[in-house]
């Protein structure tokens, strides 16, 4: 017998999840124009400038472009699998935000109701993260297949072997942070970091900054940016995977690129620096949401920063820092931070 | 990692370490970006102003008096490699040009000209000039083939004028066609 | 009550899943069945109130293995006359172990051999999934969970030595 209570929770629910899916829907649009924009501005360009003011209207434009192309389907593809491998990339990077909190809680200033700022507590959080994120790449791998072309089909082969190479080492990332901080619950591994800053991962001393690196080296490779986009690479595989797709299909694809950027930014935050918690407790008093936003914020600049700071790795060297550099430090590191934790 | 039998290189392994060389590399990227951009705004509101050695289109001049310095003596069009001058000349003594005879028609067909100037060394009386004007473009050909009467008007950057410079300048679209007109009286060096 | 309809959708994709698994023609295509197989047990696991589980399902099977096998699939484009190779003489003994597993899995099934303890774990050890799993695996089943490591560091050692044989010349 469903009660009132249950009823309201259902339906807060659903309009929180309605309200975030549009969120991160939209999230790609200004993410583009940031990207083209820091790239023009890192090479001393402008970048989009005559669509609106700043070319802030840019996004809009390439989205009516997107939406108006003509959906092509090769010939000799595999119809099914090419259709629906765009959507099997972008699920999951959607269903991985039921899992990540944006907060603890949210007082409404008028009514003085609290929200949650999350969809749920689930108590193995970061496993359930780790899991579905990496469904992403059966969309990379089938698109690739499905295709039936030459380039597509190295782009989703380089994508998968790629994936289950530093997905290892991002795991072991994650199990350090997991050891740091006691839990599963990224609630809770947030909590293990409130005070000042001395008290984040990254600088329980020496293994957070190495835990951090591996981290990010290895979400780096698996969200596929430079300087380990090797599966699209367009010097040697003109675009790699999505090479045959077109049109809004495309944009699939580049909308899960970017939610999995938006993604690894967040974890960066939580695993590492803390998440909403102030780095200093007398700076406490600007609102947590806008702390966890700016260190958001500067890791996306972070991502595009590098993308047009270094070059692209070759593949074998991709293969060497995989498997022979971080499996191997991470396996060293979990032995220590295991010494110290006793 | 060639190296390697010469021993382990300490401050090498230090540098890889602590990222050296991919924070120097953030460092200098960072630097550019708050750079100011070197980007010219052509057409919006700036323009590049060539320096007076520049060979753009031609321009027919005047003497101080407004006689016009042609002769018609078919130099030009005997000297251009091209052939993209035609000059009549015809018999005038109305005191329109510095002599008797004038061109009844000088017109260059700017599709042909390769602007490389010989029919300005071979003008004796300094009456035809590659002036600064660059843009060229049009939508049909008719505008490609330049009459006299055009090309007697003073062109918009006077030869008093240095060059070398982005001016300021305004994007105007008309029925005729789009222009960039420049503004002569604000002007800023080249970034770079 | 809604546990049980969630239970008979995802019971029923996993087995029609499974059963297109061994029937489509195109190795590819059958992955991809496998995949959604195993999402639907993960399901299950999340009903059986064992997110870890089913986490690591997901994470272990889906999210890794899975890649491999596609991975070896696409690389090796098997045609028709291969399978036929592959299979010669082997699909009789095949079918006969086959059967045997199945009887003695339905036989233990029915006797009530395979049966778990249910409910001796409250709501609060139920929050604490992943711990109750891991007190498990390493008090009561640490025998078992050794064996499997030592397993598991056989195969290993196995795969290793098999590529460096191929390479020496």
């Amino acid at each position: 017998m469903p009660t009132l209570d249950l009823i309201l929770e259902v339906i807060l629910l659903t309009v929180k999840v309605a309200v975030l899916t549009q969120i991160i829907f939209a999230l790609p649009m200004p993410l583009t124009w940031l990207e083209r924009k820091i790239a023009g501005h890192i090479q001393v360009r402008l970048g989009p400038w005559r669509v609106g003011p700043h070319g802030i209207l840019q996004p809009f434009a390439d989205a009516i472009k997107l939406l108006f192309k003509e959906d092509i389907v090769p010939d000799k593809a595999d119809k099914i699998l090419f259709k629906i491998a765009p959507l099997i990339a972008m699920v999951p990077a959607f269903a991985v935000f039921a899992a990540i909190p944006l907060g603890d809680t949210f007082k409404i200033p008028v009514i003085g109701a609290e929200v949650k700022l999350y969809l749920s507590d689930m108590n193995v959080g970061a496993l359930y993260i780790l899991a579905i994120g990496g469904l992403s790449v059966y969309g990379m791998i089938l698109g690739g297949w499905a295709s039936n072309s030459k380039y597509a089909l190295l782009g989703g082969l380089r994508c998968s072997a790629q994936m289950i190479s530093y997905e290892i080492a991002v795991s072991f990332a994650v199990i350090g942070v997991v050891m740091l901080s006691n839990s599963l619950n990224l609630l809770e591994i947030v909590k293990s970091q409130g005070g000042s800053f001395l008290s984040w991962n990254f600088l329980y001393l020496p293994v957070g900054p190495v835990w951090f690196a591996i981290f990010l080296i290895g979400s780096v490779a698996e969200i596929n940016r430079i300087p380990f986009d090797l599966s699209e690479d367009e010097g040697t595989l003109s675009s790699g995977y999505h090479t045959e797709y077109s049109g809004m299909r495309f944009s699939f694809f580049m909308l899960a690129e970017y939610v999995a950027m938006v993604t690894v930014s967040i974890l960066s935050v939580i695993f590492f620096f803390g998440g909403w918690n102030a780095p200093f407790a007398f700076l406490s008093f600007i609102p947590p949401i806008a702390w966890f936003m700016g260190k958001v914020c500067f890791f996306i600049y972070f991502f595009m920063w590098v993308r047009f700071t270094l070059p692209r790795y070759r593949y074998d060297q991709l293969m060497k820092i995989g498997w022979k550099i971080l499996i191997p430090l991470s396996l060293v590191n979990i032995l220590i931070t295991g010494l110290m934790l006793i | 990692m060639e190296d390697g039998k010469k021993g382990l290189d300490i401050f090498g392994l230090i540098k890889s370490v602590l990222f050296t060389d991919f924070v120097k590399g953030l460092v200098i990227t960072l630097g550019y970006n708050v750079s100011r951009s070197i980007t010219l705004r052509y057409p919006d509101t700036e323009k590049w102003i060539p320096y007076r050695r520049w060979r753009g289109m031609h321009t027919l001049n005047k003497d101080a008096n407004g006689r016009e310095l042609c002769v018609a003596c078919e130099l030009c069009s005997r000297a251009c490699p091209t052939q993209c001058i035609t000059v009549i000349p015809m018999e005038d003594a109305t005191g329109r040009g510095i002599a008797d005879r004038v061109a009844k028609v000088w017109k260059v067909d700017l599709v042909r000209c390769l602007f490389c100037g010989f029919c300005e060394d071979a003008c004796p009386t300094t009456a035809v000039r590659l002036g600064r004007e660059y843009e060229l473009a049009c939508h049909d050909l008719s505008c490609t083939v330049k009459e006299r009467e055009g090309l007697l008007k003073p062109q918009p950057v006077p030869e008093s004028f240095e060059g070398g410079v982005v001016v300021g300048a305004r994007f105007v679209r008309t029925p005729g066609g789009i222009s960039v007109v420049a503004d002569l009286s604000k002007s800023r060096k080249r970034a770079l | 009550m809604f546990e049980q309809f969630f239970f008979y959708i995802f019971a029923t994709v996993a087995i029609v899943s499974a059963i297109c698994v061994i029937s489509v023609r195109n190795p590819v295509h059958s992955a991809v069945f496998l995949i959604v197989c195993l999402l639907q047990v993960a399901a299950i696991f999340v009903l059986l109130r064992s997110p870890f589980l089913a986490a690591a399902q997901v994470f272990i099977y889906v999210g890794a293995v899975m890649v491999l096998f596609l991975f070896a699939v696409m690389v090796l484009d098997m045609g028709k006359a291969h399978w036929k190779e592959h299979l010669h003489g082997q699909s009789a003994p095949a079918a006969v172990l086959a059967g045997i597993l199945f009887i003695l899995l339905g036989y233990m099934a029915l006797k009530g051999r395979m049966t778990a303890p249910l409910g001796t774990y409250n709501e609060a050890a139920l929050v604490k999934n992943t711990e109750v799993v891991g007190r498990a695996l390493f008090t009561k089943y640490i025998f078992p969970f050794e064996v499997v490591s030592v397993i598991l560091l056989l195969a290993l050692v196995g795969a290793i030595a098999l590529v460096m044989r191929e390479k020496r010349p």
